[in-house]
């Protein structure tokens, strides 16, 4: 389970998150909604220990990520993929993906790159196995992204608005294949701006309004009277629909 | 023959400078790229004290003149320390140092310039800092720094000329013997200097095929 409690985040005079409680259990998959700025992104990059949070705790499987010795254990429960992809350049969509399992779980290199063309194979990219990230398109790239954080086997997969960098077609080519995953039962924190998307796989919504979680209900409450008695939400539903 | 005519031994003395020049070049250069890259990391660690006094050193040799750091090892070890240096030593350890802490400058910025989302995704999958260092940052810090190494390799190749002036028998120093016995500076020189020259064009041609390997991948980044 991941655990979110009073957790609060500021950047300077900006504060960004103030208060979330949010707990995700094993099997669920949660949908973080807001308009740009809500402090999204931040509470992903919270969990997994990319910015160093103020106040509240957060624990993954029990262990806190503000601790640097429980750090590494929480890490290795969850996998993230980031919305410009983040592949190491110098690498092939293999090696992308053993890198971590081979360095991080101590896996024999040769079985993880038979895992990883496997993996490949499960997001329909067995032949682009062996090319660098330049020599990929945006939807290859963040396919390979999301082999990558699977390798690890993750309890958890975090996603940070990982479509927003790529046009419509290979938005598709990556939302079939979180589908697919969210079918599988992986968990997952889904950040993102693809609302219909969203309500196809999500079990719970939680919408982040300046800083503060004001909804998380269950998928259809959220997008029926309960979550449109909220002003807020109705507001920005109906904005987003009309695009 | 007089004594001022050129023989064709003065060919075998030419070469036998150019010899020690370039293995002063080739070991002075190894030794600073290992002393420059540990500075490096040691910067990359943030060592508490360690990276003061790194950071004070290559302060040092990069704002003096190499020359004055020569004459500093050469004359003022002995005075000081009661080290005794051979000139060879001295050229050594001047150019050594004098390398390793340009050599720190490059690996310092290279390292700086790999993106913060590269270090991100090697440390969100659990990679130590270590790790991180050596398998997603090192790898892309060296496809940064080739060129400007490349640069300062050629210019230190230059550099090493002068070390004849304490003695060691480069080939500046034959130059200059050459010069005293035949009293025909315009030869002398244009085939020390065209010596010098295939020499470091040779060193900006090798660094040039290593650059393009290093960054057969990385030139074209796309987003």
């Amino acid at each position: 389970m991941i655990s979110v409690s009073g957790l609060r985040k500021s950047f300077g005079a900006a504060t960004v998150l103030d208060g979330v409680d949010l707990e995700i259990r094993q099997g669920e998959v949660v949908s973080v909604l807001g308009s740009s700025g809500s402090g999204k992104s931040t509470l992903i990059r919270c969990i997994n220990g990319l910015e160093k949070i103020d106040a509240g705790k957060i624990t993954v499987d029990g262990f806190d990520v503000s601790k640097p010795r429980e750090l590494s254990e929480a890490r290795k429960r969850s996998g993230t993929v980031f919305q410009l992809f983040n592949l190491y350049p110098h690498m092939t969509a293999v090696q992308n993906i053993a890198l971590a399992p081979v360095e991080v779980l101590k896996v024999p290199r040769k079985q993880a790159e038979t895992e990883a063309r496997e993996l490949l194979q499960s997001v329909g990219l067995t032949d682009r196995a062996d090319a660098y990230p330049s020599q990929l398109s945006g939807g290859q790239r963040q396919r390979v992204g999301i082999c990558r954080a699977l390798a690890m086997k993750p309890s958890y997969l975090l996603l940070d608005e990982v479509t927003s960098a790529l046009d419509p077609e290979m938005t598709s080519e990556v939302l079939s294949i979180l589908a697919k995953l969210a079918k599988g039962g992986t968990t997952m924190v889904f950040v993102t701006h693809e609302i219909e998307f969203a309500r196809s796989i999500s079990s719970r919504i939680a919408f982040l309004d300046k800083g503060t979680l004001i909804a998380d209900l269950p998928t259809e409450e959220f997008f029926s009277d309960k979550g449109m008695a909220l002003p807020r939400v109705a507001q920005f539903l109906s904005k987003m629909r009309k695009d | 023959m007089r004594y001022g005519d050129f023989t064709p031994f003065d060919i075998v003395l030419l070469l036998q400078g150019l010899g020690v020049s370039l293995a002063l070049f080739v070991s002075t250069a190894l030794i600073g790229l290992v002393i420059g890259t540990a500075w490096a990391v040691i910067r990359f660690y943030r060592v508490p004290v360690l990276m003061q006094i790194v950071t004070f050193v290559a302060e040092l040799l990069k704002n003096s003149p190499v020359l004055v750091q020569l004459f500093l090892v050469f004359f003022g070890l002995p005075a000081f320390f009661k080290i005794n240096v051979t000139p060879t030593e001295a050229a050594v350890i001047t150019l050594s140092g004098n390398s390793a802490a340009f050599i720190y400058v490059i690996a310092v910025s290279a390292i700086e310039s790999v993106g913060r989302d590269q270090i991100e995704a090697a440390r969100v999958f659990g990679l130590t800092r270590w790790q991180t260092l050596r398998w997603v940052i090192a790898p892309q810090a060296a496809a940064f720094a080739i060129g400007p190494l490349t640069g300062l390799l050629v210019n230190q190749l230059q550099v090493t000329s002068l070390i004849s002036v304490i003695g060691v028998m480069d080939l500046t120093k034959v130059g200059n013997i050459l010069n005293l016995r035949t009293l025909k500076p315009f030869l002398v020189w244009t085939a020390v200097g065209a010596l010098y020259y295939l020499t470091a064009k040779l060193v900006a041609y090798a660094g040039g095929r290593f650059e393009k390997r290093l960054r057969a991948h990385t030139a074209w980044r796309g987003l």
